[in-house]
């Protein structure tokens, strides 16, 4: 299905009589390309930039200066320009992904507008506004690519390749930790994800995709100046691909083609109808921008691809990872907490705190609101950092490491709120727990080498939602799920991941009780099975049903532990729940 | 470098400095009361002198009109009585417009309402329509209209550049013309307004208060669309009226404004985005620091402008709180 | 309107007239390049009005393509490919020195003739293997500074400064004017760059100020170049101010008011047309041309920009009269290329800013005698000032 892109090859073939259409499909097919890299770095990564007419402008300067000023060939050129995009990328990127919301396209905007004036500027290097000439043209197997028809199909080609390159990615572990990334980080940071590395990666990848434009630029109108690598250029990309719906490949090519015939479009119908000369399309962009915004800021391609039949990808079908299943002597302590503090300015909000959880075992840690509860669970986690105190786990110290090494020596954790990827797929969100398991990195997802351990991660994954009972839902969406499946999706997400001590805050918020005493249910077989389980929460009901052992929080300080029965008649306990009168 | 050049450089970064700081302001205010960073600001300023030599020869200019699109557009997004006020206000102005034809004095004040109007329309219909955005959204959108306003100053104005006749003639000394006295001193009673806006008028305290936290604005009976558009209507006045000031001393043109606004943008984000003191300290820097490097490597001074503005994000980023988005 | 129609369905039919001789022409009618752009537009669509009530060239149909290149040249690129694959015979334009620049190697690869409407020497000289195919109908910097530095030299100046644009035209202009001016013995003291779309040239300004030249010479075009003027005369300069021909429009008066009384600048003759004495060649044609243009456009709208497309079809007309003679257009390539022939044949060619003979080493082919005038700004109006005769 996805080789059904190569169809676009054929255009060339259809509009050969018209040189002029051959060269607006050989502007598409540039076009297009870089709202691809948008979808990289925004669909995917979420992280706008108002600068990829400048990573273009390096790929194409590159060739420029290589193959006019030093003569040499334009493949040493198109390496040239990669690598130069690429160094871009990294210095920029490397100090913009670090920066929050909207901060980081507005460092773009700066980046954009500083590269070019100093293109304009640098007469002696780059030929200032004046631009070079006499690009050569480029060559292939001996067939000089010199005209519309010949570039078209070559450019095609490699839109081709990138498509399903792309296509790789989406489907892919590195895929969904873009998407989980883009939603959540720190969820996805407890998934192992590397939230600064991945961006910069995904800059990367970005940079690269716009400079390999700029280089097909470059040698098809074999002219380079500074204009249309502007600011007004880097803005037209982005309507591009927000306007067609920046998340999706058909969406960002479906961006394209509208706004490169539109363009052309507005240029010759716009002064008929108004009797005068000017430069009109811009007006309409912007209007258009505006419009799409309001009505539809989701792109157009949403709208379109409501009406269309839905795929649907098949089951899997591979074999599971291997995943360590809980071993060692039941009873043995798996998580020892000793002495934990945390104060934040002048209040204690966890004064020395210290619990064992044993294997097999389920333990609650309850309190009044305000008892510092979700404080100990966020020190355990890694999410804050404590100012005294140990945390050890299977017997390695993880005090303060943060939450994606602690994932990775095997504790996982749920959120109050459930933080799952409403775009992703039931089945692609337990996948994300696999995310550490797997290893495939850019190159070989790009080029599709990652298929087998991609199966086997998904298999791992189906398995997970077996054992929480949502197989039947795997290749809906998340975000149609009521509350009380997402809970079990995250715990499935936890399983997939082979952590084996869960730690889940308040799972029973928001349940109907039907879905309490299935998660209970669950709760009670995974201990069985081996698997460890923290649980803060609320209703007393289910925990003194469900757990082994209490632990009793308040101001800080544990105050009770043992079995529900034995802290139930616990008079601190009852003072605290209650009032004094109670005890 | 001599004692006199010193001072013309210094004058001359003052004098674009205040500029910068009153367009800054007006980008700080509306990015706390709506999260919009008002991209378009420029163009509006710019608006006002066009508007003003078109009026001054007779015509109507176009902007007119694209008031009136506008305000039509906003009576159709109102029910009932929210229609009242744009279909009041285009009659209005487009009354002030037929009179000012005839009477010069009152093209002034004309053109100012006319840019206050555009602005508080645009707020209506573009940004109050977009919900919940998020200020990324917001941005796009600040952008597209910056595109089409831009497109439209081209249609309205074409290419070149016009020069209104200065409110004052003549210098003070040499390099300090009288009208550039003006702006400083305007700008000096717009800051000053501002303040005592915030500070002691109810109403600008709640303009506070609804930038802080919508939902408590709103519960406390604040609406945040009436905050906005205050928000935007001081914003647009300040610039309509920096642009009446200075234009004679540039000349104005339909893509003058962006570059006034990116400084302008540029002076708020070493602000913060938050703070109207730092905006304004970050304002003269920029004035100053052009100004310098305009006379030592004039090549090159825009580009080290937005090479200024990396540092100061990075910095801003570490220090502001976590905005989810 | 119904014009635009008109060339609308023309182009989409085009495969099937081949009678209508088709000439390209890419000016700049918007951007900072807009008020060179727009009379020579102008004077092209007044041209199709004249053609189509006359019955064309030697009994063909001839049809204007008229494209805008926003003053940008890789629009001005993308419009001449367009023009190319669209089989005109020719190509007038366009309006800027670096869009022309831009231009040569598609022109000369397409092999299709190309007469432009830009100043600068570098785009047909020197005549190599792509400026074959190039001719151009402004006078160049060279030629334009070289007026300048006899006016300097017969005012006794010793010093100048300089401010142009950072681009191709300011550029051409500081090294031409550079090099004719060391050779009669003034001496450039200071040499400053600013952009076309800068609102500030304070710092520049004050540079040259503080070298004391006795003369200052903008090497701008269009509104762009009051700024630097403006700004000069605000910090105290007293001196002599040059411009080039690039303001000889009523626009920069417009906009320069006051502050550029008495400046000096290089014009082609038809700026004082009227000014002219009897008897000077060009003058016969230039009230021609300004008789025409005010006749549709209005009094006083004419502008030196749009002679120079006058010029560019006074030499094309009769080339492609003598080419008709020699070949087919439906050969179009042989076409073209007997076409660029005959308009290197073109000798004693009276136009509008001056006589033009071209040659295989000349494809600017005009004079400095006939072709300059030094032109002082008095009362808001253009006077001349001294002839080179």
């Amino acid at each position: 299905m996805r080789y059904l892109w190569f169809l676009l090859l054929l255009l060339p073939l259809l509009l050969s009589p018209f040189p002029y259409y051959l060269t607006l499909l050989n502007f598409f097919a540039l076009s297009a390309m870089v709202a691809l890299s948008l979808l990289v770095l925004t669909g995917l990564a979420g992280m706008t930039s108002f600068a990829q007419a400048a990573f273009m402008g390096m790929g194409a300067y590159a060739t420029a200066l290589l193959t006019v000023k030093a003569g040499f060939s334009p493949w040493l050129g198109l390496l040239a320009g990669l690598g130069l995009s690429l160094l871009l990328a990294l210095v920029l990127g490397g100090l913009t992904v670090r920066l929050k919301g909207h901060f980081l396209p507005l460092s773009t905007i700066a980046w954009q507008v500083a590269l070019y004036i100093l293109a304009g500027n640098l007469v002696g290097l780059t030929g200032g506004h004046t631009g070079m000439t006499d690009l050569p043209p480029l060559v292939l197997l001996g067939l000089p690519l010199d005209t519309g028809f010949r570039y078209a199909l070559f450019s095609l080609l490699l839109l081709a390749f990138l498509i399903l390159a792309l296509d790789n990615l989406r489907h892919s572990r590195l895929g969904r930790a873009l998407l989980a990334l883009r939603g959540d980080a720190l969820a996805a940071a407890s998934f192992g994800v590397d939230p600064a590395r991945l961006r910069l990666q995904a800059f990367l990848l970005s940079g690269a995709i716009a400079g390999l434009a700029g280089f097909l630029y470059a040698h098809f109108l074999r002219f380079v100046n500074p204009t249309p690598f502007s600011l007004e250029a880097s803005i037209k990309y982005l309507v591009m691909a927000v306007a067609g719906g920046v998340g999706s490949i058909p969406g960002v090519l479906l961006g394209a083609a509208f706004f490169t015939g539109l363009e052309d479009w507005l240029k010759d119908l716009l002064p008929l109808l108004l009797g005068r000369q000017g430069n009109y399309e811009t007006i309409g962009y912007g209007l258009i921008l505006a419009l799409i915004l309001i009505l539809a800021p989701r792109g157009l391609w949403p709208l379109l691809e409501r009406r269309l039949p839905r795929r649907e990808r098949g089951l899997p079908r591979a074999e599971p990872l291997p995943l360590q299943a809980p071993a060692g002597p039941r009873g043995e302590v798996v998580l020892a907490v000793e002495g934990l503090r945390k104060a934040f300015g002048g209040l204690l909000a966890v004064a020395g705190v210290s619990f064992a959880l044993r294997r097999g075992e389920i333990l609650a840690l309850i309190g009044p609101n305000g008892a510092g509860k979700t404080t100990t669970f966020n020190l355990i986690t890694g999410a804050i950092s404590p100012d005294g105190g140990r945390v050890v786990l299977l017997g390695r110290e993880i005090t303060g490491l943060p939450p994606h090494r602690v994932h990775a020596l095997g504790l996982g954790r749920t959120f109050q709120h459930p933080h799952l990827f409403p775009e992703l797929s039931v089945l692609e969100n337990a996948a994300l727990g696999t995310h550490l398991g797997t290893r495939a990195g850019f190159f070989q997802v790009l080029l599709g080498l990652h298929r087998k351990e991609e199966a086997r991660a998904l298999a791992t994954a189906y398995r997970a939602l077996k054992r929480v009972g949502l197989e039947g839902l795997a290749l809906e969406r998340a975000e149609r799920l009521s509350v009380g499946q997402q809970r079990l999706l995250e715990i499935a997400r936890l399983l997939a991941s082979g952590a084996t001590v869960l730690l889940l805050d308040e799972p029973a918020a928001g349940l109907r009780a039907g879905e309490k005493r299935e998660l209970a249910h669950l709760l009670r077989s995974l201990a069985r099975e081996g698997y460890t389980v923290l649980i803060v929460d609320h209703d007393m009901d289910l925990i003194m049903g469900l757990a082994d052992r209490v632990v009793v929080m308040n101001y800080g300080e544990k105050i009770a532990e043992g079995t529900p029965k034995e802290v139930q008649k616990d008079p601190l306990v009852r003072a605290a729940y209650l009032g004094e009168e109670a005890a | 470098m001599d004692a006199t050049i010193l001072g013309f450089l210094l004058l001359d970064g003052l004098q674009n400095g205040v500029v910068y700081g009153l367009l800054a302001l007006s980008l700080v205010l509306v990015f706390a009361v709506t999260r919009v960073i008002l991209v378009p600001i420029g163009e509006l300023l710019m608006f006002a002198p066009l508007s003003l030599v078109w009026l001054l020869e007779g015509k109507l200019p176009g902007t007119l009109w694209l008031a009136l699109a506008l305000g039509l557009a906003w009576a159709l997004l109102s029910r009932g009585r929210g229609a009242l006020l744009p279909l009041l206000g285009t009659a209005g102005l487009g009354l002030l417009f037929l009179l000012a034809r005839g009477v010069p004095p009152l093209a002034y004040p004309a053109v100012v309402l006319l840019v206050v109007y555009l602005g508080v329309a645009t707020y209506r219909v573009f940004f109050q329509p977009m919900r919940e955005a998020t200020v990324l959204a917001f941005l796009i959108m600040a952008v597209g209209l910056h595109v089409a306003y831009m497109g439209l100053g081209l249609v309205f104005f074409g290419p070149e550049q016009f020069r209104p006749e200065p409110l004052l003639r003549g210098e003070v000394v040499v390099g300090l013309s009288w009208q550039g006295v003006l702006v400083l001193l305007f700008a000096l009673l717009a800051v000053l307004g501002l303040y005592l806006f915030f500070r002691l008028s109810l109403f600008g305290k709640a303009l506070l208060a609804a930038a802080e936290n919508r939902l408590g604005a709103r519960l406390s009976g604040i609406p945040p669309e009436e905050a906005g558009m205050v928000a935007f209507g001081i914003a647009s006045l300040l610039a309509g009226l920096s642009g009446l000031l200075l234009a004679p001393l540039i000349n104005a043109a339909y893509f003058m404004g962006f570059m006034l606004g990116l400084k302008g943008f540029v002076a708020a984000i070493l602000g913060g985005l938050s703070s109207y003191p730092m905006a304004l300290l970050g304002a003269l820097l920029v004035g100053f620091f052009e100004s310098f490097t305009s006379f030592y490597a004039s090549a090159y001074k825009e580009a080290l402008v937005f090479l200024l503005l990396v540092p100061a994000l990075f910095y801003q980023s570490l220090r502001a709180r976590a905005v989810e988005e | 309107m119904r014009r635009w129609l008109a060339v609308a369905l023309v182009l989409a039919l085009s495969a099937s007239a081949q009678e209508v001789l088709k000439v390209g022409v890419v000016v700049s009618a918007t951007g900072p390049a807009a008020s060179l752009g727009i009379p020579e537009r102008n004077t092209f669509l007044m041209l199709q009005e004249m053609l189509d009530r006359t019955g064309g060239v030697a009994g063909r149909k001839v049809q204007f393509v008229i494209l805008d290149d926003a003053s940008d040249t890789t629009q001005a690129v993308r419009n001449t490919r367009r023009l190319v694959e669209e089989g005109v015979v020719a190509i007038v334009g366009t309006t800027t020195t670096p869009a022309s620049l831009g231009m040569i190697p598609v022109v000369a690869e397409a092999k299709v003739p190309m007469i432009s409407l830009a100043a600068s020497k570098d785009i047909i000289h020197p005549v190599d293997a792509q400026r074959f195919w190039v001719f151009k109908t402004p006078q160049t910097e060279e030629l334009m500074a070289r007026a300048i530095v006899a006016d300097m030299v017969a005012r006794g100046v010793k010093t100048v400064g300089y401010i142009g644009f950072n681009d191709a035209y300011g550029e051409g202009w500081a090294r031409f004017f550079e090099a004719e001016a060391r050779a009669k013995g003034i001496q450039v003291v200071v040499s400053e760059r600013y952009a076309r779309t800068d609102t500030s040239v304070t710092g520049q300004v004050l540079r040259i100020i503080a070298r004391r030249p006795e003369a200052v010479l903008i090497g701008a075009s269009g509104t762009p170049a009051v700024l630097p003027q403006r700004t000069l005369k605000e910090r105290g300069y007293t001196g002599l101010i040059y411009q080039t021909h690039g303001v000889a429009n009523p626009d920069f008066l417009r906009v320069g008011g006051q502050d550029v009384e008495g400046t000096l600048l290089p014009a082609g003759p038809i700026l004082v047309a009227e000014q002219l004495p009897t008897g000077y060649p060009t003058k016969r044609v230039a009230l021609d041309y300004i008789q025409r243009y005010e006749a549709k456009y209005g009094i006083g709208s004419y502008s030196t920009f749009g002679a120079h497309a006058w010029d560019a079809w006074l030499i094309l007309r009769p080339a492609l009269e003598r080419a008709l003679r020699r070949a087919d257009p439906k050969d179009l390539a042989a076409f073209r290329a007997v076409l660029r022939d005959e308009i290197e044949a073109t000798r004693n060619l009276a136009a509008t800013h001056g006589i033009f003979t071209f040659s295989k080493e000349d494809h600017l082919g005009l004079r400095f005698e006939d072709t300059a005038v030094m032109v002082r700004v008095e009362g808001g109006r253009w006077k001349l000032e001294r002839t080179f005769r």
